[in-house]
């Protein structure tokens, strides 16, 4: 609890020198932003930035004068990785501290778990990781990259590049499962082949046998969509056999910075398109690293968890701003104009009014055989258009479904 | 044809070095000394983040694997003396003990390491059989998980240490009566138990992911094969190694790793119903 | 029927233990008055655990059977309460949708348990198989993310979990805050005297001998199969009845409540709490859950290193478990001076009721 500790003294020392030049201001009480971000356990390394990145914004936005004047004060509990946990910790937040707004949750277990609890109150919620999609929720704001934005990105290009067979392998849950529809939707567009799909239990270490599956489907290139720290230990398996294949993926470099953390030339030839990785090379990122480091320096990578935590609070901050209140309601008045957009350190970024997901700016970057990794392509701003095609209206009826490519709502 | 031989040769072997080597420490633990050790896992972290940390240091690959296996084991000791050596009459009791030991050290070695580490990569050396490339590190593993058994054989089964150390796990007042000094038969016993987890996670380091929960991914496949292998664990690992490596291989071949992993576990369930007492019951029967 | 609540099996008795527990029910009952609403419904959801604990401690403390995999039933009943709710279409159905999934976790308690005790597996062994299952259930649930696995109208979703089931409702009335409390101790409270009651009945002791000593027990003329599986049956219908009130709380379950490290929590809890007996576990099981809660919200990065010591702690300075430590060191000094040699025979021989028993 220090550091909710330390931002209370800062909220307090903030305060009481504003109300040296101004009593009405120190008057306000501060917003309460809620956070889940699991800090031990399992995923303690993709949590430990997304709890950076959210306390750098908020250490940033009070000093520039806070939100409608008024301070955050940032909540953070640890939820361990636990569903059960994120189900307690949210109700927690919600009706003994009565935050204004709730942000957190790695994987999409977390976030329908917390779902259903966030649903039955007027609170909004900022879920900030790239996923699988299709989350049709009046409630919930989505910051990261969706598939649309991801494989339609990817795919085309790795084809182009590397030839018409692809072989899969990918988690066995809802995130591997659903990539692996969206990757065959778009092969079958495009006239390639699917020469292979492997699903592989969470937890699985050892691969022996899928890269031996691999060897014998001769694929021109792999989607690797495999999640997890045993499953990332594939890389390491594959470059010791030998499988040299171009690798294609939507997860891999910017979340789990496997780049740093193996040693080269396992992800040699990996390419992946994402709203953000560290390697992005403009001044407004260069900026953003800066600060970032300069308050984190033992940080080892800022993955787009962790950017997209920091921009989830700016954009929080733009919505209350315009709608010039803290209500959902008010928030989604704004999101309906289309203007609900903040300059984040990727470009200019948008929520789109049907889904509540937000517009990025994607670009595709590969990865050397020492693991340097460059741009090789930059797409510009790209919307996550799928739910508004498919039917999903926000602005219109609240679903508080998730759809997929197989799972699309009724037309009535 | 020679090749999808070799292959599937290669498969198994490979399953069985990764069961062999992550059970047999677990088999002296808790198959002869019933400590149900749930820092297991621990074991084999602690194994892997030495050889780790020593090959980042300039030590070659083979010596630092040496040397974790030592630590791991001293560490047993230390553990068998501080903590397990009250619990010998409570076997259950070890349970929640090393259980929150686990929890002790993973979260310690987050807060202390950091949460993730960056590996040293597989040695070098791969050959190609028709079209397939293979690994030579993961021959060296199944070695290493012969050399295993070998040496757990020998040492238990024809060294006057071995000897006094079966009879202490049988009937410790008994050997205690006979001379046996049995405190100090415990705490080596142990220590051997904790040296071969740790030479598991050295072994392995290379391969894989380093991160604090990475024991756990080998807790469940160690206690199911020490279990299959029934109360005589000297003789009954290596069989059920086998066995359910050969299961566990052709469903992963057949069907996918999920089959695999859920056909694994019902064989368990079903063995251990045809043979409540494990697949050394069997052998021992035999032998008679 | 008094005879049969303050029996041998069962610590505490007499009119001091009496007019304690009818105190501390008094103080539960009128607590929300006092409280907020989010510590009553807090309370709530540990009291939901507390079946699943209470269950296993009849299993283990004394039937003499470790299951691993209690889980296992809290997951068949957490999901059959999901099925059903959705399917029957909610509102007073799902308390019928209650019922109904605790029955499921028994019957298949029944098919498992007959396929264990008839195979005669006991000892660690029994763990393992009950573990395994619970694992390929976890397994299987996990890749279930496709729209083709559902049931009826209920997708079972993979790894991000069923959702979308009612609460538990009497008509318009969603069970809920205060409401669920009051039901939910009032299940405690039933269910507490009727275990006492099991375990001080015949079948009781008769359970008790078969964890002692099966072949004795057998000699006595006693079919040891029934009884545990009797055991083994009510044990797992009590963990199903957490599993279906759980996903009643949160409107939502997932398979990481089945496999592990969830599987393991039981243990924890029983152990910790002092699995030979009821009111510790009962006691044990809310004072762990609650402590592990506030550990975890108050000392972050730190909770699971605290929680590791918590247990170390316990293990090697109160061998019987941590209420019953405390418990007997307050009974002890009660009744210090006329029960001093008792006592100190009682404490050497780490059980505790089978030598009176």
């Amino acid at each position: 609890m220090q550091s909710r500790h330390l931002l209370r003294t800062a909220v307090l020392g903030v305060a009481l020198g504003a109300a040296a030049f101004g009593a009405a201001q120190a008057a306000e009480p501060p917003l309460k932003v809620g956070l889940l971000e699991d800090v031990s356990g399992d995923l303690a390394f993709m949590g430990m930035p997304k709890l950076h990145g959210s306390q750098l914004a908020v250490e940033e936005i009070n000093k520039s004068g806070g939100i409608l004047g008024r301070q955050i004060e940032l909540i953070h509990l640890d939820p361990q990785g636990d569903n059960a946990r994120y189900q307690e910790f949210a109700r927690r937040l919600l009706s003994r501290d009565k935050v204004d707004v709730l942000i957190g949750g790695i994987t999409s277990a977390s976030r329908e778990a917390v779902r259903p609890i966030i649903d039955r109150t007027t609170t909004p919620y900022f879920y900030t990781n790239q996923y699988e999609g299709g989350v049709c929720d009046a409630s919930m704001i989505s910051m990261g990259a969706v598939p649309e934005q991801q494989f339609s990105t990817l795919i085309p290009w790795m084809v182009e590049k590397f030839g018409k067979k692809v072989y899969v392998i990918a988690a066995d849950y809802n995130f591997g499962q659903i990539s692996a529809e969206w990757n065959r939707k778009i092969m079958k567009d495009l006239g390639g082949e699917v020469v292979g799909e492997e699903f592989i239990p969470l937890g699985v270490s050892q691969f022996a046998q899928t890269i031996q599956n691999i060897q014998k489907a001769k694929p021109d290139w792999l989607l690797t969509i495999n999640v997890g720290a045993a499953q990332d230990s594939f890389f390491e398996q594959a470059a010791a056999a030998k499988l040299n294949l171009p690798m294609g993926s939507s997860i891999k470099v910017m979340l789990g910075f496997e780049h740093k953390r193996f040693k080269p030339p396992a992800l040699n030839n990996m390419h992946a398109t994402a709203n953000w990785f560290e390697e992005i090379d403009t001044p407004e990122a260069n900026d953003f690293k800066k600060r970032w480091h300069a308050k984190f320096p033992d940080e080892l990578y800022i993955n787009d968890m962790g950017y997209n935590a920091y921009n989830a609070l700016y954009m929080y901050k733009a919505l209350v701003e315009k709608g010039k209140s803290t209500k959902l309601e008010d928030m989604r008045k704004v999101i309906a104009t289309g203007e609900a957009c903040i300059d984040a350190p990727e470009g200019k970024v948008c929520i789109d009014p049907k889904s509540q997901h937000t517009s990025h700016r994607m670009r595709l970057i590969s990865v050397g055989p020492q693991h340097e990794v460059t741009v090789v392509k930059d797409y510009g701003t790209i919307k996550p258009y799928w739910l508004g095609d498919i039917g999903c209206d926000l602005t219109k009826k609240n679903d508080k479904d998730q759809y997929t490519p197989s799972h699309l709502p009724n037309k009535s | 044809m020679s090749a999808e031989l070799f292959s599937v040769f290669y498969q198994f072997a490979d399953v069985f070095a990764f069961l062999i080597l992550s059970a047999a420490g677990l088999a002296i633990v808790f198959g002869m000394m019933g400590v149900i050790n749930m820092a297991h896992g621990e074991f084999i972290m602690c194994g892997a983040y030495v050889t780790v940390g020593l090959v980042k240091l300039g030590v070659p690959l083979a010596i630092a694997q040496g040397l974790a296996a030592v630590t791991a084991g001293l560490i047993g000791v230390a553990v068998e003396y501080l903590i397990v050596r009250r619990l010998y009459k409570r076997p259950l009791d070890s349970l929640l003990a090393t259980w929150g030991l686990s929890l002790i050290v993973t979260q310690s070695m987050l807060l202390i390491v950091g949460s993730s580490v960056t590996g040293i990569g597989t040695p070098e050396g791969s050959f190609a059989i028709g079209g397939y490339t293979f690994s030579t590190y993961r021959l060296v593993l199944f070695a290493c998980a012969v050399a295993v058994l070998i040496g757990l054989y020998v040492i238990f089964m024809k060294t006057r240490f071995g000897v006094m150390a079966r009879a202490t796990m049988q009937n410790a007042a008994m050997a205690k009566a006979l001379g046996a000094r049995t405190g100090r038969i415990y705490a080596i016993s142990f220590g051997i138990g904790a040296g071969l987890a740790g030479l598991c996670g050295a072994l392995y380091a290379p391969t894989m992911t380093l991160i604090p929960t990475m024991g756990a991914t080998f807790v469940v496949e160690s206690f199911v094969t020490v279990v299959v292998g029934g109360a005589n664990v000297l003789l009954g690992t290596a069989p059920a190694a086998v066995f359910l490596a050969m299961i566990r291989m052709a469903l992963n071949a057949s069907y996918g790793q999920i089959i695999g992993q859920i056909g694994m576990l019902f064989a368990v369930i079903l063995i251990i119903r045809v043979l409540p007492e494990g697949l050394s019951s069997v052998l021992v029967r035999r032998g008679r | 029927m008094f005879k049969l609540l303050d029996g041998p099996q069962t610590l505490g008795r007499g009119w001091t233990f009496w007019s304690c527990f009818l105190a501390v029910l008094a103080a539960a009952l009128i607590y929300p008055v006092f409280a907020d609403s989010y510590d009553v419904g807090n309370f709530s959801y540990f009291l939901i655990w507390v079946f699943m604990a209470l269950g296993l401690c009849l299993m283990w403390g004394y039937g003499g059977m470790l299951s691993f995999g209690q889980t296992f039933f809290f997951g068949i009943s957490g999901y059959a309460y999901g099925v059903l709710a959705i399917n029957m279409g909610g509102g007073s159905t799902t308390i019928a949708a209650l019922m109904l999934s605790v029955i499921i976790a028994m019957i298949a308690a029944g098919i498992l348990g007959y396929f264990m005790i008839w195979g005669g597996i006991s000892g660690i062994f029994f763990g393992i198989v009950t573990l395994s299952a619970t694992l390929v259930l976890a397994f299987f649930l996990g890749q279930t993310a496709g729209p083709e696995w559902h049931i009826g109208t209920a997708r079972l979703n993979g790894f991000n979990g069923m959702k979308g089931m009612d609460p538990l409702t009497i008509g318009d009335f969603y069970i809920e805050g205060s409401a669920l409390y009051y039901v939910m101790v009032a299940l405690i409270v039933i269910v507490y005297i009727a275990l006492r009651m099991l375990v001080n009945s015949r079948i009781g002791n008769v359970i008790v001998a078969t964890r002692e000593n099966p072949q004795r027990a057998e000699m006595l003329g006693y079919d040891v199969r029934k009884y545990q599986l009797l055991t083994f049956v009510i044990g797992s219908g009590l963990a199903g009845l957490s599993g279906a009130l759980y996903t009643s709380w949160g409107q939502f379950i997932t398979p990481s409540s089945i496999g592990l490290p969830a599987a393991a929590m039981p243990i924890v809890w029983v152990a910790f709490s002092g699995r030979s007996d009821l009111t510790a576990t009962l006691v044990g099981s809310f004072l762990l859950l609650f402590g592990f809660q506030t550990i975890t919200v108050y000392s972050q990065q730190a909770a699971l290193v605290l929680m590791g010591t918590l247990l170390l702690a316990t293990v090697m300075l109160a061998p019987q478990g941590f209420v019953l430590g405390v418990g007997k060191l307050v009974v002890d000094r009660w009744t210090g001076r006329r029960r001093r040699d008792a006592n100190s025979t009682l404490a050497d021989t780490g059980r505790l009721q089978s030598d009176e028993a």
